[in-house]
Order: structure tokens, then C-alpha cells, then sequence
């Protein structure tokens, strides 16, 4: 299942792929994630992909098994620290210009499809 | 000129040993032992003005009053810079200089330094609180300790800028501090693996956080035999916090009846955590400490039984030390009672 | 495998009728070198300009550095699998124009990034600010999309660099440097009592913008795999990554890789560099999991005592470079590790996004957080307006005197995953 704050990538897939759009910023998709994760679902891609920093790009794409398991304990670790590196960056408060938006749009899919291998 | 108050114990102010470690703080004008060596290494950019001396017994028996004592006396000079110790490998001293150099910062804001060895036990209570030299394990290595600690207390006093730890020769202090080295870092990476590989010692640049894992038990064998005690850092206590559980640091931990508890509500538990927002926790405890759903598996025959008495305790902000101190008495009567198994909740 | 790299000092770059090198001065022909980036159809234009060690100038947003080398012996050509064919490269002669460089800049994106100041305090913290740059400003033509103008400033910048390079390939170097890697056997036996070493080499490769290529591979495609420290001397690895400037590899990076040239100063002495493994950070957890596994399974291999991995990048790189050193660690290897932190503008936060007990050697390039003041410099090399929204700048980076207050990770090549700077934290 993909996660994605990213409407990019919700409108190329979500007919192909299993997708839960989160009408959010870039935190409210790692915290569904993370959610999900304790539920059983396991992480498939790094919640830091992309070096493109968590307070520049408004924007995050993430994978996650289809099918709930057990509790997977280093997909917890790994989302669990990319939460906290998220909130140690100083947030921005800036408003981006709609081509700089579809930029960012642009890079977190291309990103994703790295994953994707489409 | 830059003023300048040290506090030093009975010992370097050459009073006495142990059987004169009683005596309070009182203050002398100017410098007094080790001040000496200070005053040289200041030369005329700053004087020693008082030299404030105290028993380490004093001090750490009478811990808040001596404190509040030192302070006042601090206080009354009004100094630009306060320096306690070194305190080498003194145990006592060690937390004495930790402790008074902390305070005069963080309750006068005056610039204040002090010193010790890495492994007095003062060192880690305080290297985060206040700038710490690394010394020496001994009183042989006081001019060493004064080269170090005089130029970084000038530079506390007025106001420049800090270096990095390994720049300043303070105690790494968990603020991390850019700074240019001599060998690129690709040189410096070879060297050290030339001496890991040697079997030498090596010095990390940056230390992995303390991993302090336990590894699980095996799994508990009939879950439905077993009886369950329940323990929490979430800071839950009956309505009123009988045993004053500090919201931040906590010094102690309770232990509580919960025998015919069937639910924690808001007109018998609270929480006394200070470090989240507390209205939940407050409404219903069961969310922090799940006494109900304990209670439901016990009737359902799905554990054998819960366990009469729960332990809690503050997580926020408390020393490591004084938790693991916490978890071995704990954990002693617990195994004493014949509990099979520990639910540990935090917040 | 052998290689001699001829060193032809260049102390000045200069623009001038006949394209040459001459007492270590460069002359550009840019008329000439124009028709030849144009010749690419996705371009538009290109302008060209000079940046000197000391000269007021900032340049921004800075894509890629590359270093102008030519092949005088041997097989193959400089960027193979890019710009000469797939031949092996790493053996022969190879002539270096050191102290100039290629520097492309130019907007793929929005946010794009990089900064290289040629004096004042941002100078000191990347090393492009000591050399002769020629920097070219491409603009592509109407309506490319972003994937193909990459491509179109990646490729101009390697044959501006192959045609400098081109220029010193009849002159006679001012001092030539040889490395040599033995075979397996050879070098066990040369070095009987000298402790083996490897260099794990980590590539960035995560989709567009934050790529590495390989003999023209697309490194996320391959396997972790082997190469000759001197195959990458000759632009075997090439950068496509324009993103996280502090920390990125530039092309000039891998050409100049530091931890194999130092491996090398120690090669025979305190030890025996026995190659390079090349890894990959994907973003597919499985692919992490499965390139550690083979860049621990070669170190294996390759029986050695000990390597030193270096990384690419912020974040999930942490991950990768974890892993390579856990597994590695747990074969009986001793391992160092070079990486930069990212512990907050005040420097209390964790520096990395992950971390294990096993990496207890490790060499950081410092706190990318950290907030610089740059001053203003008389002439700008691209665009500036874009630095409040970059990484490591913020709403009101940019004031009014031209001065901007940013975090180090602006600046190009700032803490570098190599080892390339002195810079560092404690």
C-alpha cells in the first residue's frame, strides 16, 4: 500500500495500486505509516527517502505491505526514528510558487517509482 | 578587570582532611590554594576577589542548605565568573563543584565553570549542566587542569564563543560544535582504523548513543496461570499523590493497593508526570496504567491473575541512574511475590 | 591495474581566442566550447563565466563539479559508459588540469541548491572555493521536462570537462603520482604481514536528482559489486545528484575520491588497499537489505581485516550505512565509518537517523545544521532569490544587504561523506 500526502502520485495510481491518500502535510503521512506499522503492517520503503530534507519538501510517498503480519520491530525502529528526525528540523514557514510545488510533487513520485520499479 | 569567585573544599583550602570535611561554607577574601595557580594563569585579566571553602561532608548532607548558603555568598561578591574546584577524582567534591557551579549558573546566570576526572561520579550528573573540564584523576595534575580550565573560563566570563569539547578540552556535553581539524577526515578515518585494527585505543569523533538493551526472557509458558504485575513511568498515583512524586526528576517511586480496583477513575488516580499534557491520563488513568482490561482478563480466565500491587514512578527527566536503582528494588519484591510476568507501560 | 596521473598545475583560467594550456594558465575558446554543448538539441543556451580563488563571487545553485582529465595511454576514455565508450579504464596515463574545474549550475528545480562562495567565511568550508572554475549557465529549451534537462546539464558538464581535459593531453605533467592495485594473490603475497583493507564506496540512488551512474549503469540497478580505485580516477562513477549539497558527491568528489587516496598513501606501509566495493542506497528496504548483504559478503570474500565505508547523503542513507557496517562488524571485520550529522541549528538533537553499538569508529564531517552568516559578495553566478527555500535556508535567509543567514547545508560539499574536509564535530 502506498501512503502519500502526494496528489501526484494519488492521481497517476490509484487506480493501478493500493493507495491511501492522506490530505495532510508530510508528518501526518509518517504518523498513519506508523500507525499502520504497529498494526502489523511491515515498512517496504524508507519513510527518508530522498535526501531532499523532511522541512524543505511539503510532500512524502511511503510503502507499506498489503497484507498485516506481526508486529515487524525494525520496521517500527526505522519509522519510528525517521519521525523524530522529522521533528528535529526548524520548520519553515514559507509559501512555495506552484511550479516549485510541482517540482516537489515531481521528485517524491520519481523517488517512489525508484521503489515502484515502474 | 574580570571578578572571579572559586569555591574549593576543606581539603585544598588546607584545613584539614576527612575529620574536617563537617565544616560549613564560609567565605575568604582573595584567593586561597589552588587560587594561586589561577591568578597566575588570569594575569591582570581577572582577580580571584573571594575564595568560598566548605566541608564535602557539609555540603552533601545538608544538600539545600549548603547550596542556598553558597549561592547567597555567591551573590553578595556579584562575580563575572564562578569556578568550582577541580575537583579531580574526589567523589564527594566532584558533586559538590557539579552542583554549585549548575546552580550559580542556571539560578544567578553568572558564566561558571568547573572541573574534574572523566570518571567522578559528579562528571556525569553535571557535564550537561555546566562547562566541566576534564582533569586528571589526581591532585598532581592541577597545572594541567588550570591550563585548560583558566583560558575557557575567560572566555565564558566574556562572552565569546565556545569551541567544540575536543577544541576547549571540556567534557563532550551532548551540544555538538563544529569545528576544522588538522587531517582531512578520509586521513583521519585510515588512522583510525589503522589503530582498531592494532587493537589500540581509538577516540570515536561521534559516540552512538548509550544502548542499554535487555534482552527479552523467553516467552511466559502458561499466560493464563501467570500472575501479572503492572509497573509505569506514565506517573500514575491515587488522587493526591500521596508520596509527592516529583512531575520532573523523580527521586522515588511508589508502591499502591490496588486489591478490588476494578477501574482507575477520575476521582481516584492522576497522573504526577509533568512532561505530557495530562488531561487523559487525568480523565481516565486506565489509558496510562490498564488496570480495567487486566481486570477483564482476569475474569475471563485469560491470565491467572493480576498482581495486588502496582508500581509507578515519573520518567521525565529522571536520571538513569535513579531509575535502574528503582527497577532493582522493585523487581526484587515483585520476584520475592512470585510474579511470572511485568507489563511496563510509559507515556 | 596501473594507472599514472600526470598533475599539470593551473593557476588561472582565462577566456581567449584559441582554446590551450600554457604555463598552467587555461585559455577558452567559448565560441567554440558553445557550439559544442549546443550541439545537444535540449538546450537553448549556454553562457559561460569565471570564478577564481579569492574573486568576490558566489556561485548558486551549483549542480556539479567535474575536473578536466584526459586519457594519454591506455584503454578507453575519461567517462566511460557516459561519454567514451564501455571500455575498462584505470590503467595507462591520465593527465589532470589540477586546481580548474567544471562547475555547471542551473535550475532543474524549484529548490534546487548548492552554494560555492570564492571568499569570506563560506569559502573555508568547501574546497571548489581554490580552484579555477569555469562555470557554465545553461538554459534548456522551452517546455523540457525536468528528467531530460538533468540528462542535458549532466552531459554538458562532462564535455566541457572532456574538452579542457582534452587540451593537456600532448603537455608533459609537472609531476605524475602511480597507483597501483595488485590482483588478490599478488598482493597477499607482496604484503604478507600488512593488515588488508577494503573502501566501501556507498552511491546515492534514488530517482531523479539524487542518482550516480556507473560505467553508465544507473547504480540503483546493480548489485553491490568490485572496482579498481583507479577505474574510478578516470570518471568510471559519475554524479547525478543535485540534492543535499553539503553531503552530496560531486563528480570532482569521486575523480579526487579522498578515503582511496589516502588508502594509497598507507598501501605497502601499514597496509594493504586491496580495491573498492560500490554500494548502493535505494529506497526499497529489501534493496537495503540485499546490497549490505553483498557489501559485507565481498568484504568477506576478499578476506580482509578491516574497510572504511563512506556515505552519500542525509537520512535514509543513515540506514545503509548502518547496516553495511553491522553486517561487516559481524563477520569479524573492522570497520570505519565517515558520515555528517544533522543535529539541529543548536546541536542537542540526535545526529543521525539510525545508529548501532557495532559502529563505535566513526568520522563525521561535521553538523550540517549549523547556521552561517554569508556576506554579500559583489558578483552572483546564477540565482540567489531562491535561498529561502532551499534546504538549510528559511523565511528571511536572504536580507536586504545581499548578506544571507543559512545552515551549512547549502554550501557545496560543506561536510562531505568522504572524508574530503577538515571540517568536523565533536
Amino acid at each position: 500500500m502506498v501512503i502519500t500526502n502526494n496528489d501526484l502520485v494519488n492521481n497517476k495510481y490509484k487506480d493501478l495500486i493500493n493507495i491511501k491518500f492522506i490530505d495532510g502535510n508530510y508528518r501526518d503521512v509518517l504518523v498513519f505509516a506508523r500507525d499502520k506499522i504497529h498494526e502489523g503492517y511491515e515498512l517496504l520503503t524508507h519513510p527518508l527517502s530522498s535526501s531532499v530534507k523532511p522541512n524543505e519538501t511539503p510532500f512524502k510517498s511511503l510503502i507499506i505491505s498489503d497484507l498485516k503480519g506481526e508486529l515487524n520491530l525494525d520496521s517500527v525502529i526505522v519509522i519510528e526514528n525517521s519521525i523524530m528526525t522529522y521533528d528535529k528540523f526548524n520548520k519553515v514557514n514559507i509559501r512555495f510558487n506552484e511550479k516549485v510545488i510541482g517540482d516537489f510533487k515531481l521528485i517524491d513520485l520519481t523517488v517512489l517509482e525508484s521503489a515502484l520499479n515502474i | 578587570m574580570i571578578k572571579v569567585v572559586q569555591y574549593i573544599n576543606q581539603f585544598f583550602a588546607n584545613v584539614g582532611g576527612e575529620e574536617m570535611a563537617h565544616i560549613p561554607a564560609e567565605i575568604r577574601e582573595g584567593h586561597v590554594g589552588p587560587g594561586l595557580a589561577f591568578q597566575q594563569a588570569f594575569k591582570d585579566e581577572a582577580e580571584i576577589v573571594a575564595t568560598i571553602v566548605c566541608g564535602d561532608s557539609y555540603f552533601n548532607e545538608n544538600l539545600d542548605k549548603a547550596k542556598a548558603e553558597v549561592l547567597a555568598m555567591v551573590k553578595q561578591y556579584n562575580p563575572d565568573l564562578f569556578i568550582a574546584g577541580p575537583a579531580f577524582n574526589a567523589g564527594r567534591y566532584g558533586v559538590a563543584c557539579g552542583t554549585i557551579a549548575a546552580a550559580v549558573k542556571e539560578e544567578l546566570g553568572i558564566p561558571s565553570i568547573t572541573g574534574m576526572y572523566k570518571e567522578n561520579p559528579g562528571a556525569d550528573m553535571f557535564k550537561n549542566k555546566v562547562y566541566m573540564v576534564s582533569t586528571k584523576n589526581s591532585a598532581a595534575g592541577m597545572r594541567d587542569a588550570v591550563k585548560k580550565m583558566a583560558p575557557l573560563a575567560l572566555k565564558l566570563a566574556k562572552g565569546e564563543k565556545i569551541g567544540s569539547s575536543a577544541e576547549e578540552g571540556y567534557m563532550p556535553n551532548g551540544i555538538r560544535v563544529n569545528f576544522f581539524e588538522k587531517e582531512r577526515g578520509s586521513k583521519r578515518a585510515v588512522g583510525m582504523l589503522l589503530k582498531k585494527l592494532a587493537g589500540k585505543e581509538f577516540e570515536t569523533e561521534f559516540p552512538m548513543p548509550d544502548f542499554d538493551r535487555v534482552d527479552p526472557n523467553p516467552a511466559v509458558k502458561d499466560i493464563t496461570k501467570a500472575k501479572i504485575a503492572l509497573v509505569t513511568s506514565g506517573g500514575i498515583v491515587p488522587k493526591g499523590n500521596p508520596d509527592h512524586i516529583e512531575s520532573s526528576s523523580a527521586s522515588k517511586y511508589g508502591e499502591y493497593d490496588i486489591e478490588g480496583v476494578m477501574d482507575l477513575t477520575e476521582e481516584t488516580f492522576e497522573t504526577a508526570h509533568g512532561g505530557y499534557d495530562p488531561i487523559y491520563a487525568n480523565a481516565d488513568s486506565d489509558r496510562v496504567l490498564p488496570v480495567d482490561i487486566l481486570r477483564d482478563l482476569e475474569k475471563e480466565g485469560k491470565i491467572g491473575s493480576l498482581y495486588r500491587y502496582y508500581y509507578s514512578t515519573v520518567g521525565n527527566g529522571t536520571a538513569v541512574k535513579s531509575a535502574k536503582a528503582f527497577a532493582a528494588e522493585i523487581g526484587k519484591k515483585l520476584k520475592a511475590d512470585g510474579v511470572d510476568a511485568v507489563i511496563l507501560t510509559s507515556t | 591495474m596501473k594507472l599514472e596521473l600526470g598533475y599539470i598545475y593551473i593557476k588561472d583560467i582565462q577566456f581567449g581566442e584559441t582554446s590551450k594550456v600554457e604555463n598552467g594558465i587555461i585559455y577558452v575558446n567559448k565560441d567554440e566550447l558553445k557550439s559544442i554543448i549546443l550541439e545537444d538539441q535540449n538546450l537553448k543556451s549556454v553562457e559561460f563565466d569565471l570564478a577564481k580563488p579569492g574573486e568576490s563571487v558566489r556561485i548558486t545553485p551549483v549542480k556539479d563539479v567535474i575536473e578536466p582529465r584526459v586519457k594519454v595511454e591506455g584503454p578507453g576514455g575519461i567517462f566511460p559508459g557516459m561519454l567514451s565508450k564501455v571500455e575498462t579504464v584505470g590503467s595507462g596515463k591520465t593527465n589532470v588540469l589540477k586546481g580548474a574545474a567544471v562547475v555547471t549550475t542551473g535550475k532543474i528545480v524549484g529548490f534546487q541548491e548548492g552554494i560555492i562562495d570564492m571568499t569570506g567565511p563560506g569559502a573555508e568550508y568547501t574546497p571548489f572555493s581554490k580552484l579555477n572554475n569555469l562555470v557554465m549557465i545553461c538554459e534548456p529549451i522551452d517546455g523540457l521536462k525536468q528528467p531530460e534537462h538533468e540528462k542535458a546539464l549532466r552531459f554538458a558538464g562532462y564535455k566541457a570537462a572532456a574538452y579542457l581535459g582534452e587540451l593537456a593531453k600532448n603537455i608533459t605533467p609537472d609531476e605524475t603520482e602511480t597507483f597501483e592495485t595488485l590482483s588478490v594473490t599478488e598482493g597477499m603475497k607482496a604484503y604478507p604481514e600488512l593488515p588488508r583493507v577494503a573502501y566501501v564506496l556507498m552511491l546515492q540512488t534514488q530517482g531523479l536528482l539524487h542518482d550516480t551512474y556507473v560505467y553508465g549503469v544507473d547504480a540503483k540497478r546493480i548489485i553491490s559489486t568490485l572496482i579498481y580505485p583507479t577505474e574510478i580516477m578516470d570518471g568510471a562513477i559519475v554524479s547525478g545528484n543535485c540534492v543535499s549539497a553539503c553531503d552530496k558527491n560531486t563528480t570532482y568528489h569521486h575523480l579526487n575520491n579522498p578515503v582511496i587516496h589516502d588508502l594509497f598513501e598507507q598501501h605497502g606501509k601499514t597496509l594493504n588497499f586491496v580495491g573498492v566495493i560500490i554500494t548502493n542506497e535505494n529506497v526499497y528496504l529489501a534493496d537495503k537489505e540485499r546490497s549490505s548483504n553483498w557489501s559485507s559478503k565481498l568484504a568477506e570474500f576478499l578476506g580482509v581485516d578491516g574497510v572504511i565505508i563512506s556515505q552519500e547523503g542525509f537520512g535514509n542513507p543513515d540506514t545503509d550505512l548502518i547496516m553495511n557496517c553491522k553486517k561487516i562488524e559481524a563477520k569479524g571485520i573492522k570497520t570505519v565509518i565517515i558520515t555528517d550529522e544533522y543535529a539541529g541549528r543548536d546541536g542537542s538533537s540526535q545526529s543521525l537517523a539510525d545508529a548501532d553499538v557495532s559502529a563505535n569508529a566513526v568520522v563525521t564531517g561535521g553538523n550540517a545544521n549549523e547556521v552561517i552568516n554569508l556576506p554579500k559578495l559583489d558578483k552572483v553566478i546564477g540565482h540567489i532569490n531562491y535561498v529561502d527555500i532551499i534546504a538549510g535556508g528559511f523565511d528571511g535567509s536572504l536580507h536586504e544587504d545581499g548578506s544571507i543567514t543559512v545552515e551549512l547545508q547549502v554550501i557545496t560539499g560543506a561536510t562531505n561523506e568522504m572524508g574530503f574536509n577538515k571540517l568536523s564535530a565533536r
